[in-house]
């Protein structure tokens, strides 16, 4: 479906404003697709807005529970970010490679990516699960309640982003670097550096920020 | 084994829904029995069911829309009767069945009538008026629609299994929490919802990406027609609005689910946030609705004057600013909630910002009446009377608008009137307007314009007589939802409303009327040219119903109104001869059944969701995933249609096309 | 009309996609992003648990931390620049961002108001207790 530039007729222009681009076309699947993701990621984006306002409102709710600053431990937060970030950087290692259609530096990059996404969880899962344990699950506060929806729903993206991941190696495995399939990993890298942007939220506004609180 | 669900979950007690969902049953498999006697199968499932073509999409949406029209519109008929009879006595509806008609009247006609009825229309028109042949992401287009049809399932087992929800259409908390909506009412409400959000946000993700990055050569942003700028406002805010909704849903769902406090009077939770997070949806919800009805008024009224549309560029612009602003006003849904005059002053003042482009827009329709050849079509008809309808809509609008009024007004009967001023003055007519302007497009005869006239009519009158006796009860103190009343001075103007509902009937009578009399004169009503109306955008420039591919070649746009123009050209040109173009080779995108089967995985677990049926909701999941990988696996996305048949079926369309112009010609 | 000036155009970019560079660049790039942003997480976590800097600026300070961090990752990470080929992608963006900004904000302020004339009901108990 791609097209090539025409330009220049010489009558379009009926608002006089001098320079006429002309529009060469429909552009070629892999820019559509990329940006149909794009946009995507922006609406996923607004959805964690939303748990980030309730967590901003009720973040002093903490109805004689515990508070954040009694709660979180900053190392633990540290190790969690270093990971995702170290995994934000082989996954773009993987891209690259794919780009340049070397499988094994893109099952090496999309491996280590996958260890530190799982790494990452192990992490936030026993978070999760020492303060359930302590008494303070999500529905001892309405800041709790917060806290666990906000950090547990970015918890969710990384496990689908992992999901993903493999379905990724599985069809490149499979397949190989079919058009449709790099346009899928380009999509892959999109979501999963997206979700370091997301973490980066959390970790300042839940974590930091909210141990002042 | 099956969670909540037993055989008490069918309110045998309770006539009227049984009856009325026994009814619903026997007309599906009626029609399915007939289906499979007469051997249409196979055609629905790979013509249709399957498709992935934007033309049939939408189509199906716009169906899928008039079908819950229906629905809706019943509950409006037992509403209407139950208060024009329910003075000082019980009415003939239950209190806890009156509660879940209101509800579901409410969630029906927003999500499931007037979304999918714009959307439909979006999807059928937006890639023809852009000169493409397809959408952006056909397979998930078809997704997104099965999605919507899946929600709309799920609200109408609502029906015989269990209840619906009690609570209005936007389920404030906290009656909607656990404690005072025990059953699975809130359920079915929030998970049908969040299924059918899912379908919105992929329709509108899809069709922003269409109309930023698929248009054909020379459709520069400052030529689209009209519709495509009101469509990538519309879905911008899809995109941008629609995951808040999710999201407060989502919260909700973990408030009832598993005892968060979000919303709940203890622990802190906080209920006035549902609503401050609901209308930050909800208000750019009613510009999602209304945006595409003003594209589609620009289009009829600049067709039906002859005329280029009055202030393309203001128009543009009048419709990006309604996209930013209408995300700046959304509590003026709870001025009463108890925010200091500061923030009620704000909001208030945004809200009345609002009408300023939306005024502009006005203008615009009129001017571009002024000094046309104006044809007074059913199409048009609309158009004047939505002109009229929403300025008086939008005048109480901006009355509610005002704090102090609001205070008053706020939760009354006036409320109720002004908003259906707005949605039925604005959408519900946009919605008919496109339905009888772009019928003979998508299936290549046109509409009896005597039966749709007399729809107009009646709809028109029929809307004022029962919407204005609400503006006067709610002044007289009369709040909305009421199963009953005590006080005589409502008691006429709740007659009178049901008279309007009477006429409102007679109208829709009149519609299928229309249908099933162009259906059966359909060979006289026969649009052989593809230009019914003498249009001037890219639509009209291929057959009706267009081939599969839209088009042999991608048009190449010199301005605006683009077929206008070519057809100038071509007049002026009319006894050169053209030489036939080199047909090529088209790939287009297979059919596939992903859509269908993975909403059928989406129905399963919403239903195992709302029953708490928990091995069936993982069932359902799994069932979802593997339709995808699935759909990643296969090695054939496209197929081609060769070009001798390219050539085939364009040749009729433009010997049909150049007799049109060589009639016009010579007048 | 002999003002128009043509202008060719036809390059546009996917989200994400880079302009036409060598593997090496490309992994440098990579590399930059990661270093900067290892900084800018180290400073946040510094700054949120040290007594050396005025109390009050620190929640200023991690915010806007956090702000360059998330930009860096736009930057090098999803290769959004301000080049023309990028137009769309950032006008998406900061779609995407106002709302987000709207969405907050308003919250934020909207509730907290609500809190100020109509404290939830625990508050309201000790405060006419
Ligand atoms: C000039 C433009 C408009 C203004 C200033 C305006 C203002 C308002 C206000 C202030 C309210 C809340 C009143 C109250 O709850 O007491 C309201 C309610 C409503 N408006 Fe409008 N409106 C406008 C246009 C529209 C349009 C175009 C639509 C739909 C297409 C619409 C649909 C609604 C709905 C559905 C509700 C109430 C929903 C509910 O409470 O259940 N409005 N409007
Ligand atoms: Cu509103």
């Amino acid at each position: 479906m791609t097209m090539t530039a025409t330009i220049g007729h010489a009558h379009a222009d009926p608002h006089h404003i001098g320079i006429v681009v002309e529009h060469p076309g429909p552009a070629s699947k892999r820019i559509v697709t990329a940006y149909g993701f794009w946009v995507f990621l922006l609406s996923d984006i607004v959805m964690f807005s939303c748990f980030f306002a309730a967590y901003a409102v009720l973040v002093g709710q903490t109805a004689d529970g515990p508070k954040g600053s009694e709660i979180f431990e900053h190392r633990n937060v540290a190790i969690e970010t270093v990971l995702l970030l170290l995994s934000s950087f082989t996954c773009g290692m993987a891209s690259i490679a794919a780009d340049v259609r070397n499988r094994f530096w893109f099952y090496l990059g999309m491996a280590v990516t996958c260890v530190l996404g799982l790494a990452f969880l192990t992490i936030e899962f026993r978070e999760f699960a020492n303060l359930v344990s302590r008494g303070y699950g999500p529905s001892r506060s309405a800041f709790l309640t917060a806290f666990f929806s906000l950090v547990g729903c970015h918890g969710l993206h990384v496990s689908a982003g992992v999901l993903w991941l493999l379905t990724m190696m599985a069809q490149v495995f499979a397949k190989g670097f079919r058009a449709d399939i790099l346009r899928r990993m380009m999509c892959f890298a999109l979501f999963w550096h997206a979700l370091d942007i997301i973490w980066v939220a959390v970790f300042s506004v839940v974590y930091l920020l909210g141990s002042a609180v | 084994m099956l969670g909540k669900l037993d055989w008490s979950a069918i309110p045998f007690d309770q006539p009227i829904p049984l009856v009325a969902g026994a009814m619903v049953l026997v007309a599906i498999l009626g029609v399915l029995a007939w289906v499979v006697v007469k051997g249409h199968l196979p055609y629905l499932w790979h013509e249709w069911i399957t498709s992935v073509d934007h033309k049939r999409i939408g189509v199906m949406y716009v169906l899928l829309a008039s079908v819950m029209f229906l629905r809706g519109g019943s509950d409006a008929i037992m509403m209407r009767i139950q208060q024009s009879v329910a003075y000082q006595s019980q009415g003939y509806l239950p209190p806890e069945h009156y509660n879940q008609i209101f509800s579901a009247h409410g969630t029906i006609m927003i999500f499931f009538v007037a979304m999918p009825f714009v959307i439909g229309l979006m999807n059928l028109v937006v890639p023809l008026q852009l000169g493409v042949r397809d959408v952006a992401f056909p397979t998930l287009n078809s997704v997104g629609f099965w999605l919507t049809a899946t929600g709309a399932l799920l609200v109408n087992i609502s029906l015989v299994v269990g209840e619906f929800a009690r609570t209005g259409w936007l389920a404030f908390p906290p009656l909607s929490g656990l404690t005072y909506s025990p059953g699975v009412g809130v359920d079915y409400y929030a998970w049908s919802l969040q299924i059918s959000g899912v379908g919105t946000l992929v329709a509108g993700i899809n069709l922003v990406t269409t109309v930023l990055k698929l248009r054909t050569k020379g459709m520069n942003y400052l030529r689209m027609p009209m519709f495509c700028w009101t469509t990538l406002a519309s879905n911008l805010l899809i995109v941008a609005a629609f995951p808040i909704l999710t999201a407060t849903l989502a919260m909700l769902l973990l408030d009832r689910y598993l005892g968060f406090h979000f919303f709940t009077n203890e622990a802190g939770g906080n209920v006035m946030m549902f609503m401050n997070l609901i209308w930050a949806w909800g208000h750019p919800e009613v510009y999602i609705l209304v945006l595409p009805a003003f594209g589609i008024f620009s289009e009829v009224v600049s067709t039906f004057s002859g005329k280029p549309l009055f202030g393309y560029r203001s128009m543009v612009l009048a419709t990006m600013a309604i996209c930013v602003i209408s995300f700046m006003v959304w509590l003026h849904h709870f001025f009463t909630m108890g925010a200091g005059p500061d923030v009620n002053a704000i909001f208030g003042i945004a809200s009345m910002i609002i009408a300023v482009p939306t005024g502009v827009k006005i203008y615009n329709w009129l001017f571009t009446m002024y000094g046309g050849r104006i044809r007074f079509t059913t199409p048009m008809l609309w158009s004047v009377g939505f002109m009229v309808t929403f300025i008086t809509g939008g005048l109480t609008g901006v009355l509610v608008a005002v704090p102090p009024a609001d205070f008053l007004l706020h939760n009354s009967l006036f409320l109720v009137a002004h908003f259906h001023h707005v949605i039925i003055g604005g959408v519900l007519f946009g919605a008919f307007a496109g339905f009888t302007y772009w019928f003979p497009k998508a299936f290549g005869f046109r509409l009896e314009e005597a039966w749709g006239k007399a729809a107009f009519w009646f709809t028109f009158i029929g809307f004022y007589v029962t919407f204005l006796p609400l503006y006067t009860a709610g002044l007289l103190g009369m709040t909305r939802r009421l199963q009953h009343y005590d006080v005589a001075a409502w008691r006429p103007w709740m007659h009178v409303a049901a008279i309007g509902m009477g006429l409102l009937c007679v109208a829709v009578v009149c519609q299928i009327t229309q249908l099933v009399v162009s259906i059966r004169n359909r060979e006289a009503l026969r649009d052989r040219t593809g230009d019914p109306w003498d249009g001037r955008s890219l639509e009209w420039a291929t057959s009706s119903p267009p081939p599969v591919f839209n088009f042999a070649f991608h048009p190449d746009v010199r301005g605006e109104d683009a077929y206008w123009a070519m057809k100038q050209h071509a007049k002026e040109q009319q006894l050169e001869h053209h030489p036939e173009p080199e047909y090529e080779d088209i790939e287009m995108p297979r059919n596939s059944p992903t859509g269908f089967v993975c909403a059928f995985f989406a129905s399963v677990m919403g239903f195992a969701l709302i029953w708490h049926i928990w091995w069936m909701v993982i069932l359902g999941v799994l069932g979802a995933f593997a339709t995808f990988v699935v759909f990643a696996w296969r090695d054939h996305d496209e197929y081609v249609i060769p070009a001798a048949e390219v050539a085939r079926i364009d040749r009729v369309n433009v010997e049909e096309r150049r007799s049109l112009v060589s009639m016009a010609g010579g007048v | 009309m002999s003002d128009q000036a043509h202008v060719p155009t036809g390059h546009d970019l996917a989200p994400g996609e880079e302009e036409q560079h060598s593997v090496g660049e490309r992994i440098l790039g990579y590399v930059v992003g990661l270093v900067l942003a290892l900084l800018l997480t180290a400073t946040s976590f510094f700054i949120a648990g040290t007594d050396l800097v005025w109390q009050p600026s620190i929640p200023v300070a991690l915010i806007v931390l956090a702000i360059a961090q998330m930009g860096v990752h736009l930057v090098f990470f999803l290769h959004i620049t301000t080049g023309p080929d990028n137009t769309n992608n950032v006008l998406a963006l900061a779609f995407g961002l106002l709302i987000v900004f709207l969405v907050v904000g308003g919250t934020v302020w909207i509730m907290s108001h609500l809190n100020q004339n109509m404290p939830p009901m625990d508050q309201f108990i000790r405060m006419h207790s």
